[in-house]
């Protein structure tokens, strides 16, 4: 695979990219040879599944797709009595612009996800599991076809895994290419072979999910971090991170930096940090002006601002998000319209067009935008975007409307005065 | 399980509700109105156009008000600025991407978005950009059009198909901005029930061709009604023109669409009864006629009613009435049965009325029933034997022949008809229709449609229902229950009986003194 170059760098005590340096770790000789399925081994044999559910709660587990809900909390939800099947659901959907960490685990290791899916299988009492993979990622759902064939002939997959009588079956689906697909509800609508829509909540996924059953939907990172945990236990992984936000995070960095990639770095590592010791800092005759710092939907930082903490918490309270954990990196040279062009062009195009203000306002905001950008924008203009951006905002079906939103409010109110250079002066 | 009362506060205003309940219901119950456009109490909340969000005390986001159950203790505020702001924000977004092209458009007047604009609206337009170019003409159904570009995709008619009917002819095809109401390959939406996506429309999205650009739908003055178009009985609204004063012919019935009855026809009617209303209008006999040796003679009510008096009078003076043949029809009303079968059998003596009715058609498995008149259990409940009428059983002996209605000529060819009726001495039509019978009968009596007249009809379920007239008699038509209890008045039989009975509604509590079922 194209992507087996210098992809990570080794910084402190990896969970997720530890072995990313092998060239055949998706082989599962290799992965069982670092070790690899002992976690399923001790939690299938030794541990109970509400034993194993425990732990996760208290490793401070928080979703990685972006939302950062905790992940123990959310198995806990599905109902222990209902005679429905239960399903999993790993997101794979990784479809948030600047974001591809999920990719490299898929690639590189996709026995450790597939190892997570086991334990979290075997925990909430789920027998089938789907993978929701990004369309476009055709070869990497063939390498974990691959990686799934091999477990399953090895006894980890099937019937009567490693003779402890569960039995789990693991299918790949790939999705069409639609943002919205991400979306949990969108993705199980999606999985059902219906249009991707999202549904109206609740009820929740965790009562009326797939095929309407209790289903329980994670990230890839996050299942990935399942086996660690079980391994080293709760309060090591919390050890890696903060209070409430345990292990790392695969911070995927792009733009004009020296060394784009991904960093695996405990959750709370600065984001200056990240940019200037880990990614290289800017490219020589480059100068920071912004940073999106959790994928494209979430609120932009200045160049000022990326004294912080790298964790759900810090970014909320800065009136961000760390989202995907995705960095993009934007140096003085690349004009904000643009950047706004970018955003407007892309949430209209993935806005699946279910309700109203996102349907309609996020092709407003974009029509706005371009015209702005062909020169014919008008006085008023930016306050527009805003007042648009704020009529989405909290208003519409799913959290598409914040994603589509927030990053053109951060844009238009902390870039307002170079974007007001843009358009004409009041005779316009 | 007991369903506790919730006890909310809508806008200040206490409210006790069963639970489940959604805010919207319960703002229902409070006598408010929640503006709505994708939510319709038939089908399961969508959620998708946002103009129904409510504040709820304590919550940070603003919440549907169509798919939120109240909890109790809950405070709800449908008017407060954030709710304001925001539905006139989803007004605005609407507005943006709707052509306002209300002036051509058959929706306007009773158009949701519309309303909602004067009373939530009513902002300047801000959106300064190229409006979206979509088809707005694409037939979608034999008599149903699709207008793109005034859509909003609230997915009623979708949905429609796919919860009521299961025929699933419309899906939503493309993305965002370009998302668009279409059938699947040109397959058209084909079903018996397709009316109703016309009614369902908040908007001028999908119009009939029946309707469109014909009127204004403020001239329309809207009855409640009953279909008669089979024996379900469906609850209608007819929507009338009463016509301009000075342009004769203006006067006419524009459309029928579906009232809700949760009883009978849930909230919709199909289209064998929506769009067969013109052939209640077409053909229609106007004059009172004589046809005295070959050549017709109009006449006036008075006149001919006692001619026919002094025809029948003699018979029942003597006793004799085994020469008089009446045959009637279920597209009668109550009324009209209970006094035919009064006069006719109580009074003059007649062993039996004969039945001519329309033809029986398939049922759709729905709303549409086999029998194709409205009162045929009605008529089984006075008592009428509702035996077809065979032409040799009507002219054994037969005299003096009064026929109700035209179905008779639907039912024979003309020639045995002919056959049959040039054999009878004195024939007597009460029709609303022409239909052929006229050239083989020496009276013609013009009957008012069913749509001009008041009465009950009693739908296969046992329910009687009235109705009132929508229009006026056409021509010098008389409904057929005054011209029976005139009849009766020129023949002197019971004469204090029928004095009293002035309306239908006074035939209807006099039915319930003597037949238990129309108590």
């Amino acid at each position: 695979m194209a992507c087996s170059k210098a992809w990570t760098r080794h910084v402190d005590e990896k969970i997720l990219t530890e072995h990313f340096g092998l060239a055949n770790l998706y082989e599962i000789e290799a992965y069982l040879e670092r070790g690899g399925y002992r976690a399923v081994t001790k939690a299938l044999q030794e541990m109970t599944p509400a034993g194993i559910m425990d732990e996760v709660k208290k490793a401070g587990l928080r979703g990685r797709g972006g939302a950062g809900f905790p992940a123990g909390m959310k198995w806990s939800f599905v109902p222990k009595t209902s005679d429905k099947p239960k399903y999993l659901c790993v997101n794979a959907d990784e479809g948030e612009p600047g974001t591809f960490k999920d990719r490299y685990i898929l690639t590189h290791n996709p026995h450790l996800l597939i190892e997570g899916i086991i334990i979290a299988s075997f925990s909430v009492g789920i027998h089938a599991a789907y993978v929701y993979i990004r369309g476009e990622y055709e070869a990497v759902a063939q390498r974990l076809e691959q990686a799934l064939a091999q477990a399953a002939q090895k006894g980890y997959l099937g019937k009567d895994i490693l003779e402890t009588g569960f039995d789990l079956d693991v299918f790949v689906h790939r999705g069409a290419g639609a943002y919205i697909c991400g979306e949990e509800t969108a993705l199980l609508e999606s999985l059902e072979g219906k249009r991707g829509y999202p549904r109206l909540k609740p009820p929740f996924p965790a009562t009326v999910g797939l095929f309407q059953c209790p289903t329980v939907i994670n990230n890839v990172e996050t299942l990935a971090n399942i086996p660690v945990i079980i391994q080293k236990g709760a309060p090591w992984f919390l050890d890696k991170g903060l209070a409430k936000d345990g292990g790392t995070r695969i911070f995927g960095v792009s733009g004009p930096v020296v060394r784009p990639g991904i960093y695996e770095l405990p959750v709370g590592t600065s984001l200056r940090e990240i940019i200037y010791t880990h990614a290289g800092g800017l490219k020589p005759g480059k100068k920071l002006k912004a940073v999106i710092p959790g994928g494209m939907s979430a609120p932009i930082l200045k160049a000022d601002e990326i004294d912080i903490k790298m964790d759900f918490d810090s970014l909320a309270g800065v009136g961000s998000m760390l989202g995907s954990a995705a960095v993009i990196v934007i140096d003085e040279a690349t004009p904000i319209l643009d950047v706004l062009k970018k955003v407007a062009k892309f949430y209209a195009h993935e806005s699946c067009g279910q309700c109203t203000p996102c349907r309609i306002g996020t092709s407003w905001i974009h029509k706005i935008i371009k015209r702005m950008s062909a020169g014919h924008g008008e006085k008023g203009d930016v306050d527009e975007l805003v007042r648009l951006a704020s009529n989405i905002k909290g208003k519409t079906l799913c959290p598409m409307g914040e994603a589509a939103s927030l990053p053109v409010l951060s844009l238009a109110q902390k870039f307002k005065n170079e974007l007001e250079s843009c358009l004409k002066d009041g005779s316009g | 399980m007991e369903s506790a009362g919730m006890k909310i506060v809508i806008d200040d205003r206490p409210v006790e509700v069963e639970e489940g309940t959604t805010i919207l219901q319960a703002a229902k119950q409070a006598g408010l109105h929640i503006p709505h456009l994708c939510f319709h109490p038939a089908f399961v909340p969508e959620g998708s156009c946002r103009i129904c969000l409510v504040e709820i005390e304590g919550l940070p986001k603003l919440e549907l008000a169509c798919a939120t159950a109240v909890r109790d203790g809950m405070k709800i505020s449908t008017q407060s600025p954030r709710v304001r702001e925001a539905r006139r924000g989803v007004l605005e977004f609407l507005m943006a991407d709707h052509p306002l092209d209300c002036p051509i458009c058959d929706k306007a007047g009773e158009c949701k978005l519309q309303d909602y604009y004067q009373e939530y609206g009513l902002f300047e337009g801000a959106f300064k950009e190229a409006k979206e170019k979509r088809d707005k003409i694409i037939k979608i159904a034999e008599k149903l059009i699709l207008d793109r570009e005034r859509c909003i995709l609230c997915t009623r008619c979708v949905r429609f198909l796919s919860e009521i009917t299961k025929t699933q002819e419309l899906g939503v095809f493309r993305r965002g901005i370009h998302s668009e109401i279409s059938t699947y390959e040109d397959a058209p939406v084909q079903n018996n029930y397709s009316g109703n996506l016309v009614d369902l429309c908040p908007v001028g999205a999908i119009t009939d061709t029946e309707f469109r650009f014909k009127t204004r739908t403020w001239f329309l003055e809207k009855s409640e009604s009953i279909c008669p178009l089979c024996s379900r009985g469906c609850n209608i609204y007819v929507d009338y023109h009463p016509g301009f004063a000075r342009i004769p012919g203006t006067a006419k019935i524009y459309r029928i669409r579906a009232r809700e009855n949760l009883e009978v026809n849930g909230r919709w009617i199909c289209d064998f009864g929506r769009y067969g209303f013109p052939s209640l209008e077409k053909d229609r006999g106007d004059k009172i006629l004589w046809k005295k040796e070959g050549r017709d003679t109009i006449m006036s009510w008075e006149k001919i009613l006692s001619l026919l008096a002094e025809k029948l009078r003699p018979r029942h003076r003597a006793k004799n009435t085994s020469n008089i043949a009446v045959v009637a029809n279920t597209w009668m009303t109550n009324e009209e049965l209970f006094l035919l079968k009064k006069i006719f059998m109580d009074d003059l003596g007649l062993k039996k009325i004969f039945f001519a009715d329309p033809k029986p058609g398939p049922e759709d498995g729905f709303l549409l029933l086999t029998e194709r008149s409205p009162n045929a259990r009605g008529a089984k409940e006075m008592g009428l034997e509702l035996d077809s009428v065979s032409l040799e059983g009507l002219s054994q002996n037969t005299d003096i022949l009064i026929i109700f209605g035209s179905f008779l000529a639907d039912l024979h060819d003309p020639s045995s008809l002919k056959n049959v009726l040039d054999k009878i001495r004195t024939k007597v039509l009460v029709s609303s229709h022409r239909s052929g019978l006229e050239s083989y009968v020496d009276f013609i009596l013009p009957a008012s449609g069913i749509l001009e007249k008041t009465g009950s009809l009693t739908n296969r379920d046992g329910l009687v229902q009235k109705f009132s007239a929508v229009c006026p008699p056409c021509g010098d038509s008389r409904p057929e229950w005054s011209v029976l209890i005139e009849l009766a008045k020129e023949l002197r039989i019971n004469a204090g009986y029928y004095s009293r009975l002035i309306q239908p509604e006074v035939i209807l509590k006099e039915m319930g003194k003597e037949i238990a079922f129309f108590r």
